[in-house]
């Protein structure tokens, strides 16, 4: 192996072993891909909140019906709206990104009238699962 | 002097670049896979440019942001450059071209909230692979190469961190403590959140689930090991890794695959090719045998009683 060849994946393997250490100790998702692995790596006590989000629809036959927040039902998964739960909230127009993902896959389903974006809270007491209850962070009425 | 030279050769031990041509073929394939199944929401987060929130990578180089159009080129760039690549075709060009594509498309991926990391070993693999070059007989190769050992050790650095810098952030996030992730209730909040697998018959056993996190962390905090281990003690190390992850998968519904796959880094490749030659003279072989067996004319046969 020449010189050159050596010296820079020498540079290379420094630089990327930096990074990523960098990313571990100090940053965070926001330097993908040498952010810190943080998925599952907080620490929720015995008596935290378990929020799942969800949103629901209001059909024009007058169903109420959960619309999966998955990529193959809605076109965006559950994480991604949790995310933005701030911005929807403020916004609830937002949850057009549901929406539409919905109504292209479902097309032959009456049309959505109105969503909500709810929460299930479930409340941990010493550590085991307790009582879980429904909230609702926001509505939206689609343009007609 | 010694001590850096024996480091070199460390990072770039000479292996056979047959290897490194099995691991194309079969990553470049895997990506395939990977945009279908787990990355497979470009195209359509696409759509929502209202939110999208570019992460560093694509503020520092600048990249314009997603549109239908734009994740559909690159869809159609990796399923071409994977198929060249994967044939180990023009390794460095292809290689190069679906590194980058690949990297753009996963930021993507990972632009509107939800950041994964089971993508590092991948991405890296991505990178380094075409750092070998053109590998004349690919498969059949007899060649041994300093650059096809540098990129599988990155590889199998990398696949060992995912471990052991997830169990560091788990220290860090729980204010530098041990114990905090350990005695935490991680398990219940997920499985609770994850209610398709296992995990709800563990539900009502939090001491149990502790006694797992216990594992899981100290597994994870002494991963790098892994790296010094040959023969038997790595291929132990492998098959727990494996099972490490069909638990997560049936307990969770969560996989590492982009992870898992790259444990081929530590593997023997450089057998399969031999192997498969084997199996495939062996049947000839066998199928040969049989036609043998079969009543065939002998010239100059005719019958006993001829009359003549």
């Amino acid at each position: 192996m020449s010189v050159g060849s050596l010296a820079w994946r020498i540079a290379a393997t420094v630089l990327g072993l930096g990074l990523l250490l960098n990313g571990s100790l100090r940053m965070s998702d926001d330097v993908w891909p040498f952010g810190p692995m943080s998925q599952y790596a907080f620490s929720p006590s015995g008596d935290t909140t378990i929020v799942i989000t969800r949103v629901e629809g209001l059909l024009a036959d007058g169903r109420r019906i959960n619309l999966p927040l998955r990529v193959e039902t809605a076109g965006i998964s559950r994480a991604e709206v949790e995310a933005r739960i701030p911005e929807i909230t403020a916004d609830p127009s937002l949850l057009r990104s549901v929406t539409d993902g919905w109504t292209s896959r479902h097309a032959a389903q009456p049309a959505l009238q109105r969503v909500w974006l709810v929460q299930d809270q479930t409340r941990l007491v010493d550590g085991r699962v307790g009582p879980t209850r429904l909230v609702e962070l926001a509505s939206w009425e689609l343009p007609s | 002097m010694r001590a850096l030279r024996s480091a070199v050769s460390w990072f770039m031990p000479v292996v056979p670049e047959s290897r490194v041509a099995v691991l194309r073929t079969v990553l470049y394939l895997f990506v395939i896979i990977d945009i279908h199944l787990f990355v497979r929401d470009p195209i359509p987060l696409s759509r929502h440019p209202e939110l999208y929130q570019p992460l560093m990578l694509e503020r520092l180089f600048r990249l314009p942001p997603p549109s239908v159009p734009l994740t559909v080129t690159l869809y159609l760039i990796l399923m071409v450059g994977c198929l060249v690549a994967a044939a180990n075709v023009l390794p460095r060009l292809a290689g190069s071209v679906v590194a980058a594509a690949f990297t753009w498309w996963t930021a993507i991926g990972m632009s509107y909230g939800k950041v994964d990391h089971d993508h590092l070993p991948l991405v890296v693999a991505l990178w380094v692979l075409p750092t070998v070059g053109v590998i004349a007989d690919r498969w059949r190769s007899m060649e041994r190469s300093a650059q096809a050992g540098w990129a599988l050790r990155c590889i199998q650095i990398s696949v060992v961190l995912t471990y052991f810098l997830s169990a560091l952030t788990k220290i860090r996030s729980g204010g530098w403590s041990v114990t905090s992730w350990p005695e935490s209730s991680i398990l219940l909040w997920a499985i609770v959140r994850r209610p398709h697998g296992l995990g709800q018959f563990l539900l009502p056993h939090p001491e149990l689930l502790h006694v797992m996190q216990w594992c899981s962390f100290t597994a994870e905090l002494t991963a790098v090991v892994v790296l010094w281990l040959r023969g038997r003690a790595l291929l132990a190390a492998a098959v727990f890794w494996m099972g490490f992850h069909v638990f997560t998968l049936a307990l969770l519904y969560i996989h590492f695959a982009p992870t898992a796959i790259c444990w081929l880094a530590f593997a023997p490749l450089e057998r399969l090719g031999p192997w498969l030659r084997r199996v495939k003279a062996r049947r000839r072989q066998r199928t040969g045998r049989r036609s043998a067996g079969h009543p065939v004319s002998v010239p100059r046969d005719h019958t006993v009683d001829s009359g003549s």
